[in-house]
């Protein structure tokens, strides 16, 4: 995104729409190129008097800010708009998840902090180390160069963008193993990241990570998500 | 994953935020025509209250018409629908159950209040996602009363600067706790955005001022 300065009347409307802080007012509204994320808030928002924030679609590398930032964006990998797989939205038909195996997700630069492909690297290694299996169809695993290790491509590195999400399985057995990983991946980034754990419930409502992550010092939310099983055909 | 998973709030001001999405599985046996699926469940959204409504692909009800949203909504869709209380969820889940739309249905909201939609619904649990929370340089986070807002836009395009300038507006009097919530939520448009949740904060704040 970029505000076109013959156009710009200076009003400073636009500024705090940026979820970054990446539009300063000088004159006029300037966009730092490093801080913008592409993510195309600042647009939506229409509260520009003058139409000059313009939108430019950018090549490689810097393509994927668009990809990781605009929700509106759809990866062409996974044809789901947003930043992530279907996964557990999808769980009751798709079964990845459950019986043993565990749905494990870090989302990097969220919430609304962004963050470089650099602080993006130390998660995918730091769970890559403990055996985390990455979601083939998610845009940072198509990212990666090596999915044993989870080093990202170089060429993407310096991109900055709103967040990216690192998901894969993980045996029950390695649970702790990979909270102890991501603990540690968080003492080293420049960014903050959310963490996700997905199961399936039990007969009695019980759901068997829940033990696991009390014991690791995971203290979830009360709320989350829930798929209430009305995919067909279902995955029991 | 995520999106509306890292919903951030004491559980008073959650437990009235009810969170619905619903898509199919791209290249599994319910996506072709799931578009038609995801436009009934959107027709079955409306008749039960809905605070919001949406669909990732073109947007939300705080910015544009239902018709706008409805005609948009192909198989590669992921629409939503928001509640402000139990009892509008529940019945909204139940006939979308009752229409057998094969299609997953998925809710956000604290598990206790999910497991009650979901047995007043007539569903069994089929998946669980938690939330670990928020790890690394929290000192870069904004105060939690903001996230408690920006944290209902799973893609962060709620700015914290944006809810900040609302609150002061507010505050001062030259916006309303409905006005400045509906302008931040227009943001967030996939529509899982909640403003009278948002409305709530908002009043909560000038009362504490």
């Amino acid at each position: 995104m970029r505000v076109d300065p013959e156009l710009c009347v200076g009003c400073g409307e636009c500024l705090v729409y940026c979820p970054v802080g990446a539009i300063q007012l000088n004159d006029v509204a300037e966009i730092d190129q490093e801080l913008c994320v592409e993510c195309g808030d600042c647009r939506r928002a229409e509260v520009c008097p003058s139409d000059a924030l313009i939108y430019e679609a950018h090549p490689w590398p810097r393509s994927v800010r668009e990809a990781f930032s605009n929700p509106l964006a759809e990866h062409k990998e996974t044809r789901v708009p947003g930043r992530g797989t279907e996964e557990m939205k999808t769980n009751d038909v798709r079964g990845l998840y459950g019986h043993g195996t565990i749905g494990v997700g870090a989302e990097v630069g969220r919430p609304g902090v962004s963050c470089n492909f650099h602080d993006v690297e130390k998660v995918t290694m730091a769970l890559a180390k403990v055996g985390m299996q990455f979601a083939k169809d998610n845009p940072v695993t198509t990212n990666m160069v090596d999915t044993k290790t989870g080093k990202i491509n170089p060429e993407i590195m310096d991109e900055r963008v709103m967040s990216a999400i690192v998901e894969g399985t993980i045996p029950i057995e390695k649970l702790a193993d990979v909270i102890k990983a991501a603990k540690e991946a968080a003492t080293q980034i420049d960014s903050v990241f959310s963490l996700e754990f997905i199961d399936r419930p039990e007969a009695d409502h019980s759901v068997p990570i829940e033990k696991i992550l009390k014991e690791q010092g995971i203290a979830c939310y009360p709320n989350g998500k829930f798929n209430l099983g009305l995919g067909r055909p279902l995955v029991q | 994953m995520t999106h509306t998973l890292h919903r951030y709030g004491k559980v008073d001001t959650l437990n009235d935020d009810l969170v619905f999405l619903s898509m199919s599985a791209k290249g599994f046996a319910n996506e072709k025509g799931s578009g038609e699926k995801m436009k009934k469940t959107l027709e079955i959204a409306q008749k039960h209250n809905p605070v919001n409504i949406g669909d990732m692909k073109t947007g939300n009800i705080l910015d544009m018409s239902v018709d706008e949203i409805m005609k948009n909504v192909v198989d590669t869709s992921i629409v939503h629908a928001v509640f402000n209380n139990i009892e509008d969820a529940a019945a909204f889940a139940k006939e979308v159950r009752e229409a057998d739309l094969g299609i997953s249905l998925v809710i956000s909201a604290p598990f206790d209040r999910a497991w009650k939609v979901s047995d007043m619904a007539g569903c069994t649990g089929h998946t669980i996602e938690y939330s670990g929370g928020i790890w690394g340089k929290t000192e870069k986070l904004p105060a939690p009363e903001v996230l408690e807002f920006t944290t209902m836009c799973g893609h962060g395009m709620i700015s914290h600067y944006l809810v900040e300038d609302v609150i002061k507006r507010v505050k001062a009097g030259t916006m309303s706790p409905r006005e400045g919530s509906l302008e931040i939520g227009k943001q967030c448009c996939c529509g899982v955005y909640n403003p009278d949740r948002s409305e709530k904060l908002l009043k909560a704040l000038v009362d504490k001022k």
